[in-house]
Parts: C-alpha cells; structure tokens; sequence
C-alpha cells in the first residue's frame, strides 16, 4: 500500500508535522535548512519547487539550488510566460527573494499578474495517496459492490506526481493579493532603463547583457546569496527570472538573422550566469524564443549551456489543434536536457511523449495517452501518419509506404 | 474578425499586414487608413514606399491625414529630404509627428517596415516599434510588411512583437483575397480567424465568407445501436426482476460492518496483532519449558 513518505529524514521542512512516523534522522548540523527547499533523495541536493508540481517530478524532485532551467518558448508566449509566473509566485510563498529581468513588458506589470496560491492546500497539505477514510463510510462504500475491496485505492493517475508533497498550487483566474505580493522582495532589471553605455569593451557580450549580469552580480554580494558568506543571518534563495532572452528587444540579433553577427552574446552570458549561479544560493528560469532562431546548431549550444531545457509546443495556430488526438491537451512538452549534478547519471524521466494541459487550478503534465480505436473505419495506416511525438514503435516499418499494412 | 480590427477598438496595439508578391497588401492598408479617417482620427502616414499621389487617391476626407513624403529620397542624398530611413528611431518620429498638432492621439501608418528593415539593423527597428507601442504617445501602429524580402528570423521577429497579424493571400476564386488573422488580447489569449474579402472602389471592405475557427466535425457520431434489439432471446430486464436481482446476496458480500472493518485495517501498517495460543508459553524465563521430553 502506498504510504506517505513526507518528510521523513527532513527535520528542515515545515512538513514534518505530518509524518505518519517518528523516526527523526540525525543530521550533522552543517546541512542547510532553508524553508522552502529539501535536500534530493537521490543525491542529497537542495531542491526547490519550480511552483509546478508536474514538472517538479520530472525534474526529479524539483530544481537544484545553483542550476538554470531553460524554458524555449511557445509561438505566442503564452505558457512559458505561465510558468515563469508560477515560479514567482512560488518564491513569494516560500518567502524566497526574487529577481526579474525583462525587456518586453515591465517587471511591475509580470508581478501584478501572478496568479493567487490556493490557500487551504497550502495550509494542511494532504499527502496523495492516502486512503480515503471518508467521514460517510454509506456512501464510499455503496460504491462498489462487487469489486468492494477495491474500494479505497487510488485511480490510476496519468498526471505526474510524487507521494510527497512539495509546492503549492495556485488559481490561475485569480491574481494574487496585492499584500502577498508585496511582502516579498523583488529586485527589478527592465532594459529601457538601462541605456546602453558605450563601453568599449571587447568582450563579446552586448551591453544589455553584461549589464544584466553585473547587476544580478550586485544583488547577490549586497543581499548575501553567496554560499561562502558569513552566515550571520538566516539564509535564503534568490529566484531569478530572465523573460525572453534572445529576443531582438534585447538588442541580439540572434533571433533575426541565419548568421548572426552576436553568435556568441547569448552563450557567453550563459556561461557567467551559470559561473555566478554555482557560487550561490539562487535558482534561475530562462525563457529564450527559440522559435525564432534559425540556426539549430545555436539552440543546442544553448541549451547545453544550461542545466535544465525544456521546449513547449502550443497547439494553437498549428495543424494539430483540430487532431481529436490532441484535443484535450494545449501543447507538447518535450524534455530537452536533465542535469546531471555531482553524479555519473541523469535521471531522465520514464516518459518521453509529454503533453500539457493550462487547468485553472493546475498545470498538468501528463502522459500523452493513445485512445482506443474504437469506430471500425480507422485501419492500422493512418495511425501512422500521426506527426511523431505520439506514434508506437512501429512507425520505423510502416513509414516508407502508406499502403503497406499487414491484415491477417 | 476583420471588421472589428477595422473599427479600431483597443489601442496601443501593433497590427501588421504582412503580404507576399502574389497579392498585395497595400489595398487593406488604405482601407485601414480609410476607416481611421471615418472615425474622425489622426492619421500620420510614413510612405517609403509609393508616391503622395498615388497614395491619397480614394480617399475623400484628407484634412486628417498627413503623410510624410519618403518615397522621393529615403536615403537623404539630396540635403532636402523630408523624411529618411535614418530618421526611424523613437526621437527623430516624435519629434515629426509633434510638429502638426492635434487633440487626440494619432494612429501611425508605416508604408512599408521593408523597406525601412532593409536600410537599419532589425534590432534597432523592434525596439523603434516597441517604445513607439508602450510610449502612450501614439494610438496604434499598423505596418505592411513584405515576407517574402526577409529571412525568416526576421520576419519571425517583427511578427512576435505585434499584438495582432493579419496574413493576406490570394483566394483560389476571382481575385478575392483570404486573410488569416491572429489577434493577442491583452489578458493573453489568442484568438484566431480566417476571412475571405474584397475591398470595393471606395476602400470598404466586404466580406464574403468567413470560415469559422471551431473545426467541422468530419465524423459524424454514428447512432448508439442498442444491442439489446432484435434478438430472438430476452436480454432486458423487467423492473421486478431487477430488485429481485439486486436482493441476492453473493459470496463473499459481507455486511457493511465487515466490510469496513476489513477495509480499514489495511490503514495502520505494520501493526501486529499477537493473540497467545494455548501452546504459546508467555513465561520468559524458560524458553523450551513446552518441549515435551
């Protein structure tokens, strides 16, 4: 049966309240406790929640301290921009500190949009799958009557959770309180404010840039985010949120050209970010367009300049958004890299065919699923026609012609 | 869609018209600009492309529209130039569209972003565009972009940066033209349509249908047969038959008491219920005190 295992061994989080046990690990007292984050129980690395539960999962845990996510964007900028705002909300009720750097829109007008946390979940988290000893045993048990015994175990979940909880949920109708909001520290980057100083330096980095990653520097030596510090007051983390990197706002002209002069702008700073981000306390989410960058062999250097990269794929405006297929989902997830940190392995999720799915309530990632071809009309060919993500392992025999079926 | 988008509702927005050599985008671009003028608004029109003349024939109310001339020398080799392509940054438009002045907040009309993307560096122009959007100082932009003179990052760029698109194409009849357009609100949704339309002698435009953006359903639901019909036995179920059904109590189909407490005890693991045996010998001092030898 499966047991909650919330925070057993954790004597850090604020969970441990509810553990089913009282077994207490003893720890040396060098570990970080820092609320909001738990060491990984694969390698003991501090993880924090991306504010997504599903993704959570699929990156193992949640995201390591000191590590960038890499979000490519969607066609319309509209679920990348979603789970940058989860990610903040996230750091406002973990009472994290957050950073924002965007050129498109103001920073105030993304925090002025964070969606609302769902306050009971956050205050008496209910591990998943315990049985559910509802208060009219009449009615829980009428429910069956053959198959009874059956009664109390979980359904089977296509979304992808763990058994312990970590993050919270939020609604997505609502906007969060002008209160919550404010109570959290936000440290603001928005490039119209930042002229360019003609610096010449020879660098090859572009001013907007360097001047993102000198003031990113700025705020983690005065705020104390680096790990080495004095620790003489309580620790925290810095959530960075970078909106839209890339992009020609940004002054790049990585997303206009085949051959762009600043090849090398946005993987240099890359590379500082994640030299900054290894020395201290501070996770951050990067959102690149990279469907506006021509040049393939530059996303993959980018994405391998990052620990995480994820890519999703909107249905909308596409061919796949009337493919019934599809039609209970808004995208595709595809997972482009896993980080592999202080150890030989990645943990790379079981499932590659990822769809997701904007709820008001949730952000869910699921399995794509095939349904049953019930009607009788469908034959085995047009099955594999379906574009790739989705197919069975047969489309490697059947591509080549389309009338090749085998009918016994 | 389309007549909405005419009508001008929300402002601060970037709408652009983005044709090919096939059909030509500039005939909707004046009726934009005609409707505008309608409406009583302030026109300012940066034509790089296509004479004075040329473009302020069809219109009857001009008192409102003022085009600045840079067809004649975009490109400032002669000292007397209107208006150069140099002269698309933030400052430089400002400061021309503040020389006439008026009361309401004017609508910029850039004829065409080719040509003006072809003399100055895109990034430069995306961020001309998009001060120009969250300035306040105009109403809305609306340019005609030309596709296919442009890499697609290019494209792709200026594309990202409007808030609604209109792509226009031939239609496969008459030379009707087909638009689809693709509109951002400002809460971030998406919306999507496709119109088919022609544009009369006086720059109204006429729609001719209009696809709906929902998908037909191709399949058609086949009727549920009912398979209990037709059957030379009987496999329905009288309303007696029924509650007798239901009275039969089966194997294995334990009061509610039993059932809970069965259920219930899967609840709390690992707890070991020990009841000692007549044999079991709860005296600890001699543990094979029950060997009988």
């Amino acid at each position: 049966m499966a047991a909650p295992m919330s925070g057993v061994g954790n004597p850090g989080v604020k969970s441990s309240s509810f553990n089913s046990t009282s077994f207490q690990k003893k720890t040396r007292s060098k570990l970080l406790s820092i609320p909001g984050t738990r060491p990984s129980v694969q390698n003991g690395q501090l993880l924090v929640s991306t504010g997504v539960t599903s993704l959570d999962f699929l990156l193992g845990g949640g995201l390591a301290v000191g590590a960038v996510l890499l979000i490519e964007e969607d066609r319309y900028d509209s679920y990348s921009r979603m789970i940058l705002k989860y990610f903040l909300a996230e750091g406002v009720v973990c009472q994290h500190e957050l950073f924002l750097a965007s050129a498109q829109d103001s920073p105030d007008d993304i925090l002025k949009e964070l969606p609302s946390p769902i306050m009971d979940d956050v205050a008496i988290p209910k591990p998943m799958e315990q049985p559910r000893l509802s208060s009219d045993p009449q009615d829980s048990l009428e429910a069956m009557k053959i198959a009874w015994r059956y009664q109390n175990l979980p359904k089977v979940q296509s979304t992808l959770t763990s058994s312990s909880r970590f993050g919270h949920y939020y609604d997505v109708s609502k906007t969060m309180e002008a209160e919550i909001q404010q109570a959290a520290k936000c440290h603001r980057f928005y490039l119209p404010d930042h002229p360019n100083q003609t610096a010449p330096t020879h660098s090859p980095m572009l001013e907007s840039y360097s001047a993102l990653l000198k003031s990113l520097q700025e705020v983690i030596q005065k705020e104390g985010f680096e790990v080495a510090a004095s620790s003489s007051k309580s620790r925290n983390i810095l959530r960075i949120g970078l909106h839209s990197l890339g992009s020609s706002l940004w002054g790049d002209d990585l997303c206009c050209c085949d051959n762009p002069k600043h090849a090398h702008a946005l993987t240099t700073f890359l590379y500082g970010l994640r030299a900054l981000l290894r020395s201290s306390l501070a996770v951050a989410v990067v959102t690149v367009p990279s469907h506006l960058i021509q040049n393939r062999a530059l996303m993959g250097r980018i994405a391998k300049l990052c620990d995480t990269a994820i890519a999703l794929e909107s249905f909308k405006g596409s061919e796949m958004e009337t493919n019934p297929l599809y039609k209970d989902y808004h995208g595709l997830l595809h997972v482009r890299q896993v980080p592999h940190l202080n150890c030989l392995a990645s943990q790379f999720p079981d499932h590659r065919d990822l769809a997701f799915k904007l709820k008001r309530k949730q952000f869910s990632i699921e399995r794509l699923h095939l349904p049953p071809d019930l009607s009788e009309t469908v034959s085995r060919v047009s099955r594999v026609e379906l574009p790739g993500a989705a197919s069975t392992a047969s489309v490697c025999g059947l591509s080549t012609s389309a009338n090749k079926h085998l009918d016994f | 869609m389309l007549l909405e988008l005419l009508q001008g509702g929300d402002s601060g927005g970037f709408l652009l018209i983005q044709d090919t050599a096939n059909y030509s985008g500039r005939h909707l671009l004046k009726s934009f600009i005609n409707a505008a003028l309608r409406r009583d608004e302030e026109v300012h029109v940066f034509c790089f492309e296509t004479s004075e003349e040329e473009l302020k024939e069809g219109f009857q109310e001009v008192q409102r529209l003022h085009i600045h001339n840079a067809y004649e020398d975009p490109l400032g080799w002669t000292k007397k130039a209107v208006f150069t392509v140099q002269q698309f940054s933030l400052n430089d438009l400002t400061r021309v569209i503040k020389l006439t002045p008026h009361q309401k907040t004017p609508i910029v009309v850039i004829d065409s972003l080719s040509w003006v993307l072809r003399h100055v560096c895109t990034t430069a122009v995306c961020s001309t565009l998009h001060q120009l959007k969250k300035g306040g100082f105009v109403r809305a932009i609306i340019g005609l972009l030309h596709a296919d003179m442009h890499q697609k990052g290019t494209v792709g760029s200026v594309r990202h940066l409007s808030t609604s698109l209109i792509t226009v194409t031939p239609s496969i009849m008459g030379d009707n033209c087909q638009a689809k357009i693709t509109k951002r609100t400002k809460s971030g949704k998406v919306l999507q349509d496709e119109h088919t339309f022609s544009i009369k002698e006086d720059l109204t435009v006429m729609l001719l249908k209009s696809s709906n953006t929902a998908p037909q359903q191709m399949v058609q639901e086949e009727h549920e047969i009912d398979p209990t019909a037709n059957l030379t036995f009987n496999l329905r179920l009288s309303d007696k038959e029924r509650e007798a059904k239901e009275k039969l109590s089966l194997p294995f189909m334990f009061s509610k008491e039993k059932k809970k407490a069965i259920l219930h005890s899967g609840a709390n693991l690992g707890r070991i219920l020990y009841e000692p045996d007549a044999n079991d010998d709860f005296d600890q001092e001699d543990p094979d005190d029950d060997l009988d030898v």
